[in-house]
């Protein structure tokens, strides 16, 4: 097992070492130049005034040199700093990583609650009207925009409820009541969107399995419906549940720019977003890293819960 | 003496929901069971044994339900029964085997676990207590080493070593009646003996009555007390087990028998056939369900439907002729009688005619697949599927190649067509190397050898039509092509005994034997010179099985084909083949031609395997050579003799040294260290 962790880490670090050099590389090929950007303001600029900002911001050098510069001073932690705020780029992420990643762990969780259960009792309601009514909601789920719900959402809390989530974020640990009353909504849009794809694949997975022959078997053993569902079915049809899960964690982490920017929320998404366009390269590299890097994990995670499920699939 | 009687199914009629309405699965089905009795209850796929089975449990799927008649258990109608209740008999009082025990365990859970899972259901016992027991029963059906296997998994055991673990699960609460669903049919002869015999031993320590479904007749003739004989749905026969195979009362019964190949039929006679097939759940004959396919049908057989008649010794038949008052009408039928006549089949000439000229040659072939691990994809080892085979297929022979799963007989049809290529030893086709053979040379060879599958459904496109399949490999080598294709298509079609009409039809319009049928004349659609059949009847029915072996007969007569005839069943083989090589873990331990290998066995596999094989016939009780355990891992197959390990006869030399092929009589060849 150890060996296995090792194994898959060796694996991706250098996958992460061949993105990151992607990233390196495409960022200085696209059009616009950050010192472009920087002088855009100051009217008319001499060739002096450009080469020396660059070589202020160390952007004279070979791009190869500039790389190797880069992931010398990432292996001893350091990430550079900000070309705009010329904050360290590591303080930037390490604000704002939190906010995404305790939305993205609310969301999940809040989903496996919803989802979960309602797929297990679809599967078991098959056909019934409870099951159809079950159906066409997670098919509502699915084709609603979730930034469109989320304004929905807030429109008619304020109208109804005159409540409306405090502004000015808050960490959970400064001030949890606040940060959670914060947090309930978007999470709440997140969770019910992704749940609609959960509620799906459990209904399906579940009842392929309970046509299986072992399900027979333990029937013919006089157990009842709850012992065969929630101890035999439920665990062998936990596998591609797991694989869409490990899949929307990996969608959270980066595709919650609206929903933050809705509930004006400082996440890592919105950091990524103005990096790009400001062509903020220390920022946007980082950021990269850390989103590789949470995904190689997720990913590690869900294939140690796959052999933790199935005792099939255990590394040797 | 007489037994009380335990369960009692009368008038059973299950019913299915489809598309097109409800459908009976079974009608009328009825029969008692005592204590300590075996009652095995017989019929092909699609005679609604499984259904009566799963009715008596209630653990039919959603779409089934019982319409009406009862089984009566302890004086309770199982039939009506709530969920709740039927849940306390259910492995309690009534416990059931299935037929797969790869997906009849869960494989998530531990068998010790599984084990353990029923006796908290049903028994109130301390976890020492419940312990103790998982690790009797492991015991009692023969596992070995208890404490630390109750901790493995399903798919870390051999296939007879989780039938064993069924059986425990079954036997677990001491049931009075088990039902067991062709608890043998996915094993090896082999392992099919060990537990047949370990069944009958607990039958005899305990006492439970034992309801046996099966397709398999030897294994009725086996274990059987009392037979009952189903076809589409209801019961034709019921008569006790000796009665039933020296004199079959009902025609379908009878047919049955006498369609299966034994080890003495005669093999120049072509095999009684049932023609037809067994009909669909939606297509059912008016009047006597069987009459399409029976020979002494008449005119009220196919308006009424007979009721069961009670005979003499507690038999019963569902056929007209039992009935006294219309014995005439069958009179001239029954004097008439003479199959041999009706279904001709010449013997095979083109062997015996020829100069035994060799048409392929295999030379110490070997098939090596590499197991390979790491990062790297290092090689750590070889699965020796095939490990130095050697023969010979002569101009018009049928070369029989047995063994069990796992032997590597597949891989050595694959091999002498070139479908995997070998990794060592040659094969030579007319004397030319296989191996020389590339491209379009390679392309042309391959007009010459042919192969049939074993399982018609996955192996014809169902995307394509009967025309389209057929004409495809003529098509590929350019021999026809258009309306010539069409044509040459609908007269391979009449050859294999289907109308040329077929053409446009697709696949699922068949039955499994028409589409064997099927899959022999796309196969001869080159006019090839060898065809491999791999396991090409074990798929069908028994009635099916012997119209494809004649078949094969026939067409092997009339184009002087030579076969390669691949298969796990003796019986079969001994009847299609001239010659047959016995294989074992990727090896060839006896060579012989049929008769030879039948009467005068060698090798002790071979000893072994044939004794395996029950006999469809009650009155011979035969001494059983049971092997110990299961065929070795061929990753890691045991030195010296491939064998030594399950060998009663094994001596020092045989651990050590690799036994060579000796030659007993001409022709007859054996790898054994014990034979002089």
């Amino acid at each position: 097992m150890v060996n296995y962790v090792i194994k898959r880490s060796v694996y991706g670090l250098i996958v992460l070492l061949i993105m990151i050099s992607f990233v390196f590389i495409v960022m200085r090929l696209v059009p616009g130049d950050v010192v472009a950007l920087q002088l855009s303001g100051a009217g008319a600029v001499s060739e002096e005034q450009i080469a020396q900002l660059r070589s202020e911001l160390g952007l004279d050098k070979s791009v190869w040199a500039q790389f190797l510069d880069w992931t010398k001073n990432a292996v001893t932690g350091d990430l550079g700093k900000s070309l705009w705020s010329k904050m360290p780029v590591t303080t930037l992420i390490a604000e704002r990583i939190t906010v995404t990643l305790q939305l993205a762990f609310m969301a999940i969780t809040m989903a496996i609650l919803i989802a979960i259960p309602a797929g297990i009792y679809s599967a078991m309601k098959r056909n019934t009207w409870i099951d159809h009514m079950i159906r066409v909601i997670a098919i509502g789920g699915l084709s609603i925009p979730n930034f469109w719900f989320a304004l929905l959402l807030i429109i008619f809390l304020s109208l109804f409820f005159g409540w409306i989530p405090p502004l000015g974020y808050q960490s959970f640990f400064s001030n949890p009541i606040v940060n959670l009353q914060q947090m309930i909504l978007p999470a709440l849009v997140l969770a019910l969107s992704l749940s609609a794809s959960i509620v799906r694949m459990t209904r399906s997975s579940l009842l392929e399995v309970l046509h299986a022959d072992f399900i027979r078997t333990i029937r013919a053993k006089g157990a009842k419906e709850k012992l065969v569902i929630m101890k035999h079915a439920l665990r062998n049809s936990l596998i591609p549940v797991i694989t869409l899960i490990g899949l929307q964690v990996g969608f959270l982490l980066g595709g919650t720019v609206i929903i933050e920017s809705i509930f004006s929320l400082p996440g890592i998404g919105s950091l990524i977003f103005e990096g790009v366009t400001k062509r903020d390269y220390p920022v946007v590299q980082a950021t990269v890293l850390v989103y590789g890097a949470l995904f190689m994990i997720v990913n590690l995670i869900v294939d140690i819960a796959y052999g933790w499920i199935d005792p099939r699939m255990r590394p040797d | 003496m007489e037994k009380s009687t335990i369960l009692s199914v009368d008038g059973l009629k299950t019913v299915f929901q489809t598309r097109h309405g409800y459908v009976d699965a079974i009608n009328d089905i009825t029969f008692t069971i005592s204590q300590g009795e075996t009652v095995a209850i017989v019929g092909e796929s699609g005679s609604g044994k499984s259904v009566t089975a799963l009715s008596i449990m209630k653990l039919l799927e959603s779409s089934g339900q019982i319409a009406s008649g009862q089984v009566l258990f302890n004086d309770m109608n199982l039939a009506e029964l709530s969920d709740r209740k039927i849940r306390d008999i259910r492995g309690k009082q009534i416990a059931m085997i299935f037929q797969d025990p790869m997906s009849c365990l869960d494989p998530l859970y531990t068998i010790g676990d599984q084990i353990m899972e029923i006796l908290k259901i049903h028994e109130d016992l301390t976890p020492a207590e419940a312990d103790n027991r998982v690790l009797e029963l492991l015991k009692l059906v023969g596992i070995p080493d208890g404490e630390t296997r109750r901790n493995s998994y399903p798919h870390e055991l051999s296939g007879g070593q989780r039938q064993r673990v069924m059986i425990a699960i079954a036997l677990a609460c001491r049931p009075n009646l088990l039902i067991a669903d062709e608890p043998t049919t996915a094993l090896d002869v082999t392992v099919q003996a060990q537990i047949l015999g370990l069944l009958k031993q607990l039958q005899a320590d305990f006492g439970t009555s034992i309801i046996l479904v099966t397709h398999d007749l030897g294994v009725v003739a086996e274990m059987a007390d009392r037979v009952i004989v189903v076809y589409s749905g209801t019961v034709v026969e019921q008569s006790g087990v000796h009665e039933l195979f020296s004199k079959p009362e009902h025609p379908y019964t009878e047919a049955l028998i006498r369609s299966i190949p034994r080890a003495d039929t005669d093999r120049t006679a072509p095999l009684h056939i049932i023609r037809g097939s067994v009909p669909g759940l939606h297509e059912m004959p008016s009047g006597c369900r069987f009459h399409p396919r029976c020979d002494y049908a008449t005119e009220i057989c196919t308006q009424q439907e007979p009721p069961l008649f009670h005979l003499e010794s507690d038999r019963s038949s569902r056929c007209w002729m039992k009935d006294g008052s219309l014995a005439k009408e069958f009179q001239h039928r029954l004097n008439t009688d003479n199959l041999d006549s009706r279904h001709p089949a010449p013997p095979n000439d083109a062997y015996t005619a020829s100069k035994k000229e060799i048409l392929l040659e295999v030379h110490n072939m070997q098939k090596h697949f590499p197991i390979l691990k790491g990062i790297l994809s290092r090689k750590v080892g070889a699965v020796k599927a095939v490990d130095g085979v050697s023969f010979e297929i002569f101009k018009g022979e049928t070369l029989g190649l047995v063994g069990e799963s796992g032997c590597g007989k597949s891989t050595t049809g694959r091999l002498i067509l070139r479908l995997l290529d070998i990794t060592d030893g040659e094969v030579k086709y007319g004397g030319i190397n296989l191996a020389e053979f590339k491209g379009r040379q390679l392309k042309e060879q391959r007009k010459k050898m042919q192969i049939v599958f074993q399982d018609p459904y996955s192996s014809l496109n169902p995307r394509m039509t009967i025309g389209d399949i057929i004409s495809e490999p003529l098509e590929i080598h350019r021999i026809a092509s258009g309306s010539e294709k069409i044509r040459r298509a609908g007269e391979l079609l009449e050859m294999v005994g289907l109308s040329s009409k077929d053409v446009y039809k697709f696949p699922h319009q068949f039955s499994g034997g028409q589409r064997q049928r099927i899959g022999i004349a796309r196969a001869l659609a080159t006019e090839p010179e060898l065809l491999v059949c791999d396991e090409a009847v074990s798929a069908l029915d028994v009635s099916v099985q012997a119209q494809i072996l004649n078949l094969l007969k026939k067409l092997q007569g009339e184009l002087a084909l030579s076969y390669l005839f691949i298969s796990h069943d003796l019986n079969v083989v001994k009847y299609i083949a001239d010659r047959i090589c016995v294989m074992y873990l990727g090896k060839i331990v006896e060579t012989a031609d049929s008769e030879t290998l039948f009467t005068n066995p060698t090798h002790p596999y071979t000893r072994a395997l044939l004794s395996s094989v029950p006999v469809p016939d009650p009155t011979i009780k035969k001494e059983r050579i049971i092997l110990e355990g299961d065929v070795p891992n061929p990753a890691k197959p045991p030195s010296g003799c491939a064998f030594h390990t399950r060998c009663e006869h094994a001596k020092e030399i045989c651990k050590s040294k690799i036994p060579e092929f000796k030659q007993m009589s001409l022709g007859h060849k054996v790898a054994c260290h014990l034979i002089n």
